[in-house]
C-alpha cells in the first residue's frame, strides 16, 4: 500500500516476496522495524511493559497527540506547518469550561461550542495564510501567542471543574474493553489515512507540497485545499481539547502547552518530509506510537524522564538517519 | 480593499491600546484561586502570635473529619522494605532537588525505604500524569507527589489507591480523596501573613507593592496571593496593591517584570512580593541593579542558596520559606508510618524522625510547621 | 520607475522646520534670561514630577538636537533627492521627539510660568513658544504626507515602507509614542535602557537564527543550548577559571554543538528541524542530569559581563549593536554571507554556481553555535545566580524575533537588523502593555495581536511592492 509513491514503472507484476521487500524498505517499513526492535528490547527489560492493559493505557495517553498529528501530516505534506495547535487545544478547553460554567450552556452545547471555537481558530489561521498570504509558520507563531492569550483572558485564570459523570466517559471510560478515545483515534486514522492515500484530496495535497505553483496551474483549487486543512487542524485540536478535558476533568488555560513540538516530532519521525510532498498517515501513527511506547517503556524499566528525553531525541535523529540511508540506497539500486 | 481593511485594523488596534488604560483600571481579586475561601490569620507580628494562631487553628481543625482517600487493601508491608517513587512537579530546579535530598536522608535513616525521584522536565500536567501512571504499572509500593494541578492529577492518583498503592502528597495538594495524606509545608494563610508582615515591617503599613508570580493558574501561588489579599485587607488596609505580573518560572522574565514594576511606579513602589524561587532572586537582582535596595523591599519565597548573594549584600532582608529538605524528609516518614499502619484516619499527629511529632490539620494534612524566615543571620547555615 | 525628481520648494520644508524649532528654542524667555541662565531649565525641570523620574533628564536639550537633526536631514534631502524618502522618515523621528516631549510636558504640568519670564522677549509667553514648537514638530511628522517631488505616490510610499526593517522601526516608534503619551514614565531613561538591554541576548541568538533561516534551515535547540552553555560557563568561573576564559568557553562548546548539528544536516542530510528537535531534548536532558537543579552562584564580580557599563552604556546593548552591524555588513558584503542567501533562495542554483553547499551549511551552523554561545554568556552574566534550567520557550522567542524581523522562513531573504529590531519591539510591547495597565489576563492576547499586526504590516508592503 505504501510503495505506490515510489513512482517507478513496474514492468511486471511483482511477486509477493518483492512486494514484502518493497514494503519493508519503505519509509514506514523501516520505521516499523525500528519500533518493533525498540518494543522487543523494552519487553526484555521489564515484564510490565508488553501487557494489553499497559498498551491500551498508552493508547489513551497518545490519543490527543495522535488526533492532532493527522491534520499536521496533511499540513506538512503541503509544505506548511501549524504551531498553534497547542494553543487551540487550550482555547477549546477554556471555551468549553467557560461557556458551561459562566454562561450556563448545557454541557453538550458547551462541548460543541468549544470544538467550534477550535475550528474557527484553525479557519482564521487558514484564512490569513490563504487570503492574505502570511507564511504558515509566521501566522501560526503569532496565533500561538494569540490563542493562548485568548484562553488566559477568557478564563481569567479560573478553572472549570465538577463535570457530570457522563462527561468523563470519553476521556476516562472504556468501550468494548478499549479506552473510548482510542476508538476515535483508530477511526480517524483509518478514515483520514484512506483520504490521504486514495482520494483526490490526498493526491491534491501531495501535488501542492511538491509544486504549489504547478498545482495551481494544473487547475487545482489550492487555496480551498489549504483553507480546509488548516480548519481541519483546528477542528482536530478542538476535539483533542475536549478529550483532554474529559481525561483530566478540569480546564486550565495552559493546557496543551508545547504539544505542537510533540506532534511535529511524531510527524517527521513518521517520514513526512518537512519540505512537503511526501509522508503518510501510517508513518505518522507509527511515529506517535513509537514515541509514546519509548516514554512509557523506559520509565517502566527504571529510566528517569531526564534520561528518557535524551533517548527520544537520539531515536528521532537516528531513525531519520537510518531511513535516509536506506531510501538513498533504494534509489540507487 | 484588503489593504484599507488591514490599515484600519492596525489603526484600530493602536487606538485600542491608547484607550485601554481607561478600561483596565480597578483591581478586583484576580488571582486564579478559583474563589476558594480565604482564611486570614489574626493581625500582628512576631513569632509568639504565630504560634498562638497555630494553636487556635489546630483546635478548630481537629474537629474536621479525615477526608483523604484510602488505599485498597494489599499485602501488609509493615516493617518490610518498600519502594517509593517521588513525582514532583518537575525535575531540574533547586527547590525539588532539595525535597529529593530530604527524601534520601529519610530513606537512609529508615533503612527499609528506597525512593526514586522521577518527574517531567517541564511542569506539565499531562506529562506528570503519564509518569505516575507508568509507575502504577511498574508496581511501586507508594507514590509521593507534588501536583501540577489538584484536579487533573486526581484520577490517576485514585487509580493508584485502587491498585493498593499508598499515596502521600507534599508541596502541592490534590483533591483530598485522591490521596491519603498531604504534608503541608505551611498553611497558605501562614505564608501570606509572614510575607505581608515582613513588608509592612520593612516599609510601613502604608506601603505600595507589586507582585511577581509564576502564572495565575499555578494553584499554590494563586492561593498565597488570595490569602495575602485577605490578610492585608483585614490587617493593613492602607497597603496599596499595585499590580500582579506573571513571569512563568523564567529568570529573565522575572527580572524584567520586576524592572518594569520599578520603572512604572518609580518612587511610588515600596515593595515587591516574589512568589517563586525563581522570581525572588531575579526580582532582587533587578532591585539591586537599579540601586533601589533602600527604597524597595523584596520579600519572597525562595530557597536560601539562591538568595544568599542578595541577603548577604543586604539588599533583601527576609526570605520566607519552609525547609524543603524537611518537607521531603517528612513526606517519606509519613509514608512509612502509613504503610506500617501506625498512622491512619483519626490520628492527631505523626512521628517524623528528627522533626519530632507533626500535627494533623484540615482533616488529612500533616503540617510541617510555621514558615521559616531566612535572614542575614541564619541564611548561611543552610545549604539547599 | 525612478524618474529623476524635480526640486521643489517643499523640499526645503525640513530646513524651514529646523530653523523654526531652533529659533524658538533660543528665543524662549527662560533661556535668554541671564540671571536665571541654564538653571531656569533646571528650575522648570525640578518642578515637574515627570522629570524627577528622569523623563528626558536632559530636558530641553532635546529640542535643539532634534532641530539640528531635522536641519541636517533637510539639507541632505535637497542635495540628494533620490534618498529623500527614507530621510523623510528620519526627519519625522526627530519631530516625534519634540512632540512627545511636549505632550509629556502638558500632561504633567499645567504650564503657568511666572509672569516675569515672559517679559521683554519676542515670543512673550511660554505657552506660545511651546505651541510653536509643538506645531513645528507635528509638521516634521506630517511632511511625510505632504506631496513631494517624486510624482509617483505609490513609489514614494513603497520606498518608505521599502523593507520590513522600516515597518518595524515605524511600529516601534509609534508604540513608544503612544505609550509615552499614555504613561510618560515609559519614556524615562532607565526604562528605555532596561528595555533595550533586557532581550539583548535574544537578539544575539536571533542573529544566528537569522543566518540559519536565510539558508532555509531552522534551529529549535536554542533554548536548551543557552541553558547548558550558561551553566558550563558559570561552573567554570566558579571553579577558578579566569572570567575571560569562562566567557570564551561557551563560544567554543557552542561552536562544537553547531558543528555536530551542521554535520548531521550537511553531510548526513537530515532535515535541520529533525536534528534540532532531537537536540532540544538531548541537550535539555543532559543539562538536567548534569546540573541536578543546582543553581550556580558565587561567581567572582569580574565575571558579570552583562552588568558592566563601559562609557555608561550597558554592555548588552553594545554587544547587540556591534554584532548586528557586523552581521549585517558581513552578510551583505562577504562572499560567504551572500552565499547564504543564494543557498536559501535556490539551493540548486547555488550548487551549480560552484558553492559548496556542505561547507556553507557547516559554516552557518557553527556560526549559529558561536552566537548562541555569546547569547548564553550574556544570559549567564546578567544575574548573580544562574538557573540550572533552560530558559523556557526561548526558541520560540528567538524564532519569532527572526521571522517578524522579515526573515522569510523559506530562506533567501532577511537581514540581521530586522531581527534585532523585532526583538526590541517584542520586549517593548511586553513592557508597554504593563505600563498602560492592560488587564494582566489579556496581556498575552494583546501581545499576540501586536505580533500579528506587525506581520500584517509586512504583508501590506509586500503587496504594494508587487503593484
Amino acid at each position: 500500500m505504501t510503495d505506490k509513491k515510489t513512482g517507478q514503472p513496474i514492468p511486471r507484476n511483482p511477486t509477493l516476496g518483492e512486494k514484502l521487500r518493497h514494503l519493508l524498505i519503505s519509509q514506514e517499513g523501516v520505521l516499523f522495524v525500528i519500533m518493533l526492535v525498540s518494543v522487543l528490547f523494552l519487553a526484555t527489560r521489564t515484564d510490565k511493559f508488553l501487557t494489553v492493559d499497559n498498551l491500551l493505557q498508552q493508547g489513551r495517553f497518545m490519543t490527543e497527540v495522535g488526533l492532532i498529528a493527522i491534520p499536521m501530516t496533511y499540513i506538512i505534506i503541503t509544505g506548511g506547518i501549524d504551531l498553534s495547535v497547542g494553543s487551540i487545544l487550550g482555547l477549546t478547553a477554556i471555551v468549553l469550561g467557560w461557556t458551561w460554567q459562566e454562561l450556563g450552556f448545557p454541557l453538550e452545547l458547551a462541548i460543541v461550542t468549544g470544538i467550534l471555537s477550535g475550528t474557527l481558530a484553525g479557519f482564521v489561521n487558514g484564512l490569513f495564510i490563504v487570503r492574505v498570504g502570511v507564511p504558515p509558520l509566521i501566522m501560526t507563531l503569532a496565533t500561538l501567542a494569540l490563542y493562548r492569550g485568548l484562553a488566559e483572558g477568557i478564563s481569567e485564570a479560573r478553572s472549570a471543574r465538577g463535570y457530570p459523570e457522563w462527561f468523563f466517559q470519553l476521556g476516562q471510560g472504556e468501550f468494548l474493553g478499549i479506552p473510548t478515545q482510542l476508538w476515535l483515534l483508530i477511526i480517524a486514522v483509518i478514515v483520514f489515512g484512506i483520504v490521504l492515500a486514495r482520494t483526490r484530496l490526498g493526491r491534491a495535497l501531495y501535488a501542492i507540497g511538491n509544486n504549489e505553483l504547478g498545482a495551481r496551474f494544473s487547475g487545482l483549487t489550492v487555496n480551498r485545499h489549504l483553507l480546509f486543512i488548516y480548519t481541519f487542524s483546528g477542528f482536530m485540536a478542538g476535539v483533542a481539547g475536549y478529550i483532554f478535558v474529559s481525561r483530566v476533568s478540569t480546564t486550565r488555560s495552559d493546557m496543551g502547552t508545547g504539544i505542537e513540538l510533540d506532534v511535529i516530532a511524531a510527524v517527521v519521525l513518521g517520514g513526512t518530509s518537512i519540505f512537503g510532498g511526501t509522508g503518510s498517515i501510517p508513518g505518522t501513527i507509527i511515529g506517535v506510537v513509537l514515541i509514546q511506547l519509548l516514554k512509557n517503556g523506559l520509565t517502566l524499566s527504571g529510566v528517569t524522564s531526564d534520561a528518557t528525553i535524551v533517548v527520544i531525541g537520539s531515536v528521532l535523529i537516528f531513525a531519520i538517519l537510518v531511513n535516509n540511508f536506506i531510501q538513498s540506497r533504494r534509489e540507487e539500486s | 480593499m484588503k489593504r484599507t481593511f488591514a490599515i484600519t485594523l492596525i489603526l484600530a488596534l493602536l487606538l485600542a491600546l491608547v484607550a485601554m488604560p481607561l478600561s483596565a483600571d480597578g483591581h478586583e481579586r484576580w488571582d486564579g484561586a478559583d474563589d476558594l475561601d480565604v482564611n486570614p490569620l489574626a493581625c500582628g507580628m512576631g513569632d509568639e502570635m504565630m504560634e498562638d494562631d497555630d494553636g487556635d487553628m489546630e483546635e478548630e481543625m481537629e474537629m474536621m473529619e479525615y477526608d483523604g482517600g484510602m488505599a485498597a487493601m494489599g499485602d501488609d508491608m509493615a516493617g518490610m522494605d518498600i519502594t517509593l517513587v517521588d513525582v514532583p512537579k518537575l525535575v531540574g530546579i533547586g527547590y525539588f532537588a532539595a525535597t529529593t535530598l530530604g527524601q534520601q536522608q529519610a530513606a537512609e535513616e529508615l533503612g527499609n525505604v528506597s525512593v526514586t525521584t522521577d518527574a517531567p522536565t517541564e511542569a506539565n500536567i499531562d506529562d506528570q500524569i503519564q509518569v505516575i501512571d507508568s509507575y502504577i504499572t511498574a508496581g511501586v509500593d507508594g507514590i509521593l507527589f507534588a501536583a501540577n494541578d489538584p484536579v487533573a492529577i486526581a484520577p490517576v492518583l485514585r487509580k493508584a489507591l485502587e491498585a493498593g498503592i499508598h499515596v502521600v502528597g507534599y508541596d502541592a495538594n490534590s483533591e483530598p480523596d485522591a490521596r491519603e495524606w498531604f504534608v503541608n509545608q505551611a498553611e497558605f494563610n501562614g505564608i501570606a501573613k509572614a510575607l505581608v508582615d515582613s513588608l509592612a515591617d520593612q516599609m510601613g503599613a502604608d506601603a505600595s507593592f507589586g507582585i511577581v508570580t509564576s502564572t495565575f493558574t499555578t494553584p499554590n501561588q494563586a492561593r498565597w496571593i488570595a490569602e495575602m489579599w485577605a490578610y492585608a485587607g483585614e490587617c493593613y488596609p492602607d497597603l496599596e496593591w499595585l499590580e500582579t505580573l506573571e513571569a512563568q518560572e523564567d529568570a529573565v522574565l522575572s527580572f524584567q517584570q520586576a524592572q518594569t514594576l520599578l520603572n512604572k511606579y518609580g518612587e511610588d513602589l515600596d515593595g515587591i512580593f516574589a512568589m517563586t524561587s525563581v522570581a525572588t532572586p531575579n526580582g532582587a537582582d533587578a532591585v539591586q541593579q537599579a540601586d533601589a535596595c533602600e527604597d524597595v523591599a523584596v520579600v519572597g519565597l525562595a530557597t536560601p542558596n539562591g538568595m544568599k548573594p542578595y541577603v548577604n549584600s543586604g539588599c533583601v532582608r527576609d526570605v520566607i520559606l519552609w525547609n524543603p529538605v524537611d518537607l521531603g524528609y517528612a513526606a517519606v516518614y509519613v509514608m512509612r508510618a502509613v504503610v506500617d499502619g501506625e498512622f491512619g484516619p483519626g490520628d492527631a499527629s505523626v512521628s517524623a524522625g528528627r522533626l519530632g511529632d507533626l500535627v494533623v490539620v484540615n482533616g488529612s494534612e500533616v503540617l510541617l510547621g510555621p514558615p521559616f524566615t531566612f535572614t542575614a543571620d541564619n541564611i548561611n547555615d543552610f545549604d539547599f | 520607475m525612478s524618474r529623476p525628481p524635480q526640486r521643489r520648494p517643499l523640499d526645503f520644508i525640513g530646513i524651514a522646520l529646523a530653523l523654526v524649532i531652533i529659533g524658538a528654542y533660543f528665543t524662549l524667555p527662560f533661556v535668554v534670561q541671564p540671571e536665571r541662565g541654564p538653571s531656569t531649565v533646571a528650575v522648570l525641570t525640578e518642578s515637574k514630577k515627570a522629570n524627577e523620574l528622569g523623563v528626558f533628564k536632559t530636558g530641553l536639550e532635546v529640542i535643539p538636537l532634534a532641530g539640528l537633526g531635522i536641519l541636517l536631514l533637510g539639507i541632505w534631502n535637497v542635495i540628494a533627492p533620490a534618498a529623500g524618502r527614507a530621510i523623510a522618515l528620519l526627519t519625522s523621528v526627530a519631530g516625534l521627539l519634540v512632540v512627545v516631549y511636549y505632550i509629556n510636558f502638558f500632561r504633567n504640568t499645567p504650564i503657568s510660568p511666572p509672569s516675569e519670564w515672559g517679559e521683554g522677549t519676542i515670543l512673550g509667553s511660554l505657552d506660545l513658544a511651546f505651541w510653536v514648537m509643538l506645531v513645528a514638530g507635528a509638521l516634521a511628522i506630517l511632511q511625510i504626507l505632504i506631496p513631494r517631488s517624486v510624482p509617483d505616490e505609490r513609489y514614494r510610499i513603497r520606498k518608505l515602507f521599502g523593507n520590513q526593517e522600516s515597518v518595524i522601526l515605524f511600529g516601534l516608534l509609534l508604540l513608544i509614542f503612544f505609550i509615552g503619551i499614555a504613561n510618560p514614565r515609559f519614556l524615562q531613561e532607565r526604562n528605555i535602557s532596561d528595555n533595550l538591554q533586557g532581550n539583548a541576548y535574544i537578539a544575539v541568538a536571533a542573529l544566528g537564527m537569522t543566518m540559519v533561516i536565510v539558508t532555509g534551515n531552522i534551529d529549535i535547540s536554542v533554548g536548551s543550548l543557552v541553558g547548558l552553555l550558561a551553566v558550563i560557563s558559570g561552573r567554570l568561573v566558579v571553579s577558578g577559571l579566569p572570567a575571560p576564559l569562562a566567557w570564551l568557553a561557551p563560544l567554543i562548546v557552542g561552536a562544537g554543538f553547531g558543528a555536530f548539528i551542521g554535520f548531521l544536516v550537511a553531510y548526513l542530510r537530515i532535515p535541520s528541524i529533525v536534528v534540532t528537535l532531537g537536540m532540544l531534548s538531548i541537550i535539555k536532558g543532559i543539562l538536567i542530569i548534569w546540573a541536578g537543579g543546582e543553581r550556580v552562584r558565587d561567581m567572582p564580580p569580574e565575571y558579570f559581563l552583562s552588568q558592566m557599563r563601559p562609557l555608561g552604556i550597558p554592555m548588552p546593548i553594545i554587544i547587540m549593536v556591534v554584532l548586528t552591524i557586523v552581521v549585517v555588513l558581513w552578510m551583505r558584503y562577504s562572499a560567504t554571507g551572500r552565499a547564504f542567501y543564494a543557498l536559501g533562495g535556490n539551493a540548486e542554483a547555488a550548487r551549480l554556481s560552484g558553492l559548496s553547499q556542505r561547507r556553507l551549511l557547516m559554516t552557518v551552523f557553527i556560526l549559529n553555535g558561536v552566537f548562541i554561545g555569546i547569547a548564553s554568556v550574556m544570559y549567564s552574566t546578567q544575574f548573580n545566580i544562574i538557573q540550572a534550567t533552560p530558559p523556557p520557550a526561548l526558541e520560540l522567542s528567538v524564532i519569532t524575533a527572526s521571522v517578524v524581523g522579515g526573515v522569510s522562513i523559506l530562506g533567501g531573504t532577511g537581514t540581521a537588523i530586522g531581527s534585532t529590531m523585532a526583538t526590541l519591539l517584542l520586549n517593548f510591547i511586553r513592557s508597554a502593555m504593563i505600563f498602560i495597565n492592560v488587564s494582566p489576563f489579556w496581556l498575552k492576547a494583546v501581545q499576540g495581536l501586536l505580533i500579528l499586526a506587525t506581520v500584517l504590516a509586512d504583508l501590506i508592503r509586500r503587496r504594494r511592492q508587487r503593484l
